[in-house]
C-alpha cells in the first residue's frame, strides 16, 4: 500500500519537474472563425524588452474591430469594451493607457471597421520572464488577446514603490496604504470576539456539561442555565459593541473628512481618421485547401492612387502571412512572433494608378495547423475575415480588411 | 476449506458459553470524566472553527465573491446588501444549534470568527502570496463585531423572534459601518490622467487583473430619486430586513439539524 502511495507520489513529482511551464493566455484556444473576426491587432510594440522593478515599459500599436464581427457575439459598438493587458497577475502596475490619445481608466464603445492606435505604459514590479498581450475585453463576449511579446523584469520587488498625491495634498504609498487601519480594526474586532468565547470556555469542559444540563431540564427549562451574570455580560458586549462601532465612524470620519464613493462611467473616443478611398477591394472568392493548409482569395482590387500598389501582408488571428517581394526578410520579434516570413504569395500583384485588377492571394504557412485554424472549415457560419496591407511605391502603407464566405476544399 | 487453527485464533467452539465476563467502562471516575469532556472541548472546537471557516470561505466565494475580495468593488450599493445577507446563514445556522444544544449564545460569534480566519488565510496565501496583489487591496471585512451582536442578543432576550427582528436587523445594517474604517482610506479622491479615482479605484487600474475588465463592477445603475446622497443608510435598512428573513429561513435549518436523533444514539 505504502508502495503504491509513493509510487503515485513520485510519478506526481514528475510533472513538476520535467513538465513544460504553460505562459499561454488562450492564443489556440478560441473558435479559429472568432480569432479571425473579432479583433485585427497589427504594429504591436513593446519597449524596452528588459527593465529593472521601478522602470516603465510602453507597449502600443493598432486595433481595429472586424466588421464581420459574428453575429452571435455582442460587439464592442453595441457593449462597452475596456483596453486591458494579459499578463501573469500584477507583475506591473499600469500607470497610463489610452485609445487615440483619450485615457483609458474607463471603459468604452468602438466603431466597427475603425482604426484605433493604443499604447499603455507599465511599471515594473515583480522580476520574472513574462510573456504580455494587449487584450480587449468586450461584455458579453470575454477578452480578445492581440500578439504577445516577452519581457523580463530584473530587481528586487522590495525596491518597488508606487506613490500618488490625493486631491487632499497627501502623498500616499498604494502598496501599503490604509494597513494600519486594517490591523488595527481587525485586530480589535477579534479581540471582542476572543472574549466574547473566552467568557463561555472560561473554565472546561463546556460542551458536554452543558448539552446533558439541557438534556435534563428540556427546553422550557433549559434557559434557567443562563444567570444573571451572563446576563449582564451580554448587555455589555452588546452595548459596547454599539458604542465602539459609532465610535469607530466617528474617529473614521474625523481622519478622513474627505471621501468620495466609487467611480465608474464610460468614456468616448473618435476612431482614427480613415485612409481614403485609395484601395478598394471586392473579395470574389475565398476557398481554404485543408491538406495543404492553403488559403485562396481572388480580389478584385481598384488603385485610386497616384502611385502603384502592392499587397505585402495578410494579418488574420494575429498571424502575419508576409510576402517576401514585398516587405523583404520579416525577422519575428521573439520565438512565439507569430509571423509566416514567405506565407503570402500573390499572382499579378502591381497594381497600377487608376487600374482595377483581379488578384489571387494564397496564405500558406505551417501556423494554420499549430494555431488551430484549420478548425475554421468547422465554424457553423464559414466565413473568415482578414487585414490586407498594400504599399504603394513610396513605402506608404494602406490597410484594408477583407472578408466574407470561406469555401473548404478537402483534396 | 482448511480447518487449521492459526495461532492466537480463538473459536467459538473453544469459548465457555457459562462464562461470566465483565465489560470495564473506559471512564472510571468522575475525574476521568471531566479530563474526558475537557478532550472533547479541545477536540471539536478546532475542527469545527476549521469546517466552518472552510464552509464559509467557499460560500462566500460563491454567492459574493469579487464583490469582497477586491477592495474597488465594495461599492455602498450592493456589498452592503449581498454580503450581510449571505454571511448570515452560518451565524444563524450555528448559534440556532448552539442554543438549542448547549445554551450558549456563540454560534454567531464563532462562525464570524472562523470566517475572518480563513478569510485572511485565503486572502494572504492565494490573493497576496500566490498572484502577487498587495495586502491592503485584498484584505477581508470584519464581521466578529456583529456576531457578538447577534449571540448577544439572543443571550438577552432568549428568543430566536427577538433576535431576528434586533440581533439580525443591525447584523444587516451595521455592515457597511463596521466596516468604514477599514474602507475609509481607500475612498480619499485623487485625480489621475484627467479621471477622478479613488484611491480603491486607481489601485483596480493599476494592479492588473487581466479577467476582471473595468465595465464588470458598473454599480449605481439606477437612482433613489429622492433621497439625495442618502444611498449607505437606505442600502443599510433594506440589508438590515432582509437579513431578518434570511435569519429566520435559516435559524428554520437550524433547528431541523438540531433534531438529536442519532446524536442521542451514540451518547
Amino acid at each position: 500500500m505504502y508502495k503504491k502511495i509513493i509510487g503515485i507520489l513520485l510519478l506526481s513529482l514528475t510533472f513538476f519537474t520535467f513538465g513544460e511551464m504553460a505562459f499561454a493566455h488562450g492564443e489556440r484556444a478560441q473558435q479559429a472563425g472568432l480569432r479571425m473576426r473579432t479583433l485585427n491587432w497589427w504594429d504591436i510594440e513593446v519597449t524596452p524588452k528588459k527593465v529593472t522593478v521601478n522602470e516603465v515599459i510602453t507597449i502600443k500599436g493598432k486595433f481595429s474591430p472586424s466588421v464581420w464581427w459574428p453575429k452571435h457575439m455582442a460587439n464592442p459598438s453595441e457593449r462597452l469594451a475596456y483596453l486591458n493587458i494579459g499578463v501573469p497577475g500584477p507583475v506591473f502596475v499600469r500607470i497610463d493607457s489610452r485609445v487615440n490619445g483619450v485615457p483609458m481608466i474607463r471603459s468604452t464603445h468602438f466603431e466597427l471597421g475603425k482604426t484605433y492606435d493604443f499604447e499603455i505604459k507599465l511599471k515594473a514590479r515583480t522580476p520574472g520572464r513574462y510573456h504580455m498581450h494587449p487584450v480587449l475585453s468586450v461584455h458579453d463576449t470575454g477578452p480578445i488577446i492581440g500578439s504577445g511579446q516577452w519581457v523580463e523584469i530584473t530587481g528586487d520587488q522590495k525596491n518597488f514603490e508606487n506613490k500618488v498625491t490625493t486631491l487632499t495634498g497627501e502623498v500616499i504609498d498604494l502598496e501599503t496604504q490604509g494597513m494600519k487601519e486594517i490591523a488595527t480594526w481587525h485586530l480589535f474586532w477579534v479581540a471582542v470576539g476572543l472574549a466574547w468565547m473566552f467568557y463561555w470556555f472560561r473554565k472546561l469542559p463546556v460542551l458536554m456539561p452543558r448539552f446533558k444540563e439541557v438534556e435534563r431540564l428540556g427546553p422550557l427549562h433549559a434557559n434557567d442555565m443562563i444567570s444573571m451574570k451572563d446576563m449582564v455580560v451580554g448587555v455589555v458586549f452588546f452595548g459596547g459593541i454599539l458604542i465602539a462601532i459609532a465610535a469607530s465612524y466617528v474617529w473614521t470620519q474625523n481622519q478622513y473628512p474627505v471621501t468620495t464613493p466609487l467611480q465608474t462611467g464610460e468614456v468616448e473616443v473618435a476612431p482614427l481618421p480613415g485612409q481614403g478611398d485609395v484601395v478598394q477591394i471586392k473579395m470574389l472568392d475565398a476557398r481554404y485547401r485543408l491538406p495543404g493548409r492553403s488559403f485562396k482569395v481572388d480580389l478584385e482590387v481598384t488603385n485610386n492612387g497616384d502611385s502603384p500598389i502592392r499587397l505585402g501582408e495578410f494579418l488574420t488571428a494575429n498571424i502575419r502571412f508576409v510576402n517576401r517581394d514585398v516587405m523583404g526578410d520579416v525577422q519575428p520579434i521573439d520565438e512565439q512572433d507569430l509571423i509566416a516570413k514567405e506565407g503570402l504569395v500573390v499572382d499579378d500583384n502591381l497594381i497600377q494608378p487608376g487600374e482595377m485588377r483581379k488578384i489571387t492571394l494564397r496564405a500558406e504557412d505551417a501556423l494554420w495547423e499549430t494555431m488551430r485554424l484549420t478548425s475554421l472549415v468547422y465554424d457553423p457560419d464559414s466565413r473568415f475575415a482578414a487585414m490586407l496591407f498594400f504599399f504603394d511605391g513610396e513605402g506608404k502603407r494602406y490597410h484594408i480588411e477583407v472578408g466574407g464566405q470561406m469555401m473548404p476544399t478537402f483534396s | 476449506m482448511s480447518t487449521e487453527y492459526l495461532p492466537g485464533e480463538v473459536h467459538d467452539d473453544e469459548l465457555d458459553p457459562n462464562e461470566i465476563r465483565y465489560v470495564e467502562g473506559a471512564v472510571r471516575n468522575s475525574a476521568e470524566q471531566l479530563a474526558a469532556y475537557k478532550n472533547i472541548d479541545l477536540a471539536t472546537l478546532p475542527l469545527l472553527f476549521l469546517l466552518f471557516g472552510g464552509i464559509s470561505v467557499f460560500l462566500f466565494a460563491l454567492t459574493v465573491g469579487d464583490w469582497d475580495f477586491w477592495m474597488d468593488w465594495r461599492d455602498r450599493r450592493w456589498w452592503p446588501l449581498v454580503t450581510p445577507f449571505s454571511l448570515i446563514l452560518l451565524p444563524s445556522v450555528l448559534g440556532t444549534f448552539m442554543w438549542l444544544k448547549f445554551r450558549l449564545p456563540m454560534g454567531a460569534t464563532f462562525a464570524t470568527m472562523s470566517f475572518l480566519a480563513a478569510s485572511w488565510a485565503s486572502r494572504y496565501a492565494n490573493f497576496h502570496d500566490f498572484a502577487g496583489f498587495p495586502l491592503n487591496f485584498v484584505s477581508p471585512s470584519t464581521w466578529v463585531g456583529l456576531g457578538v451582536v447577534l449571540d448577544a442578543t439572543l443571550l438577552i432576550s432568549r428568543s430566536f423572534y427577538f433576535t431576528g427582528f434586533v440581533g439580525a436587523f443591525l447584523f444587516g445594517l451595521l455592515t457597511y459601518t463596521i466596516n468604514w474604517p477599514i474602507f475609509a482610506p481607500f475612498r480619499i479622491p485623487i485625480e489621475y490622467n484627467g479621471t477622478m479615482v479613488t484611491v480603491a479605484d486607481l489601485m483596480g487600474y493599476m494592479y492588473i487583473r487581466t479577467a476582471i475588465p473595468e465595465y464588470v463592477r458598473i454599480i449605481e445603475e439606477s437612482t433613489l430619486r429622492t433621497f439625495g446622497e442618502a444611498v449607505t443608510p437606505l442600502t443599510a435598512v433594506f440589508a438590515g430586513f432582509v437579513t431578518i428573513l434570511n435569519y429566520y429561513l435559516w435559524c428554520w435549518v437550524g433547528h431541523k439539524i438540531s433534531v438529536s436523533r442519532w446524536m442521542n444514539r451514540i451518547i
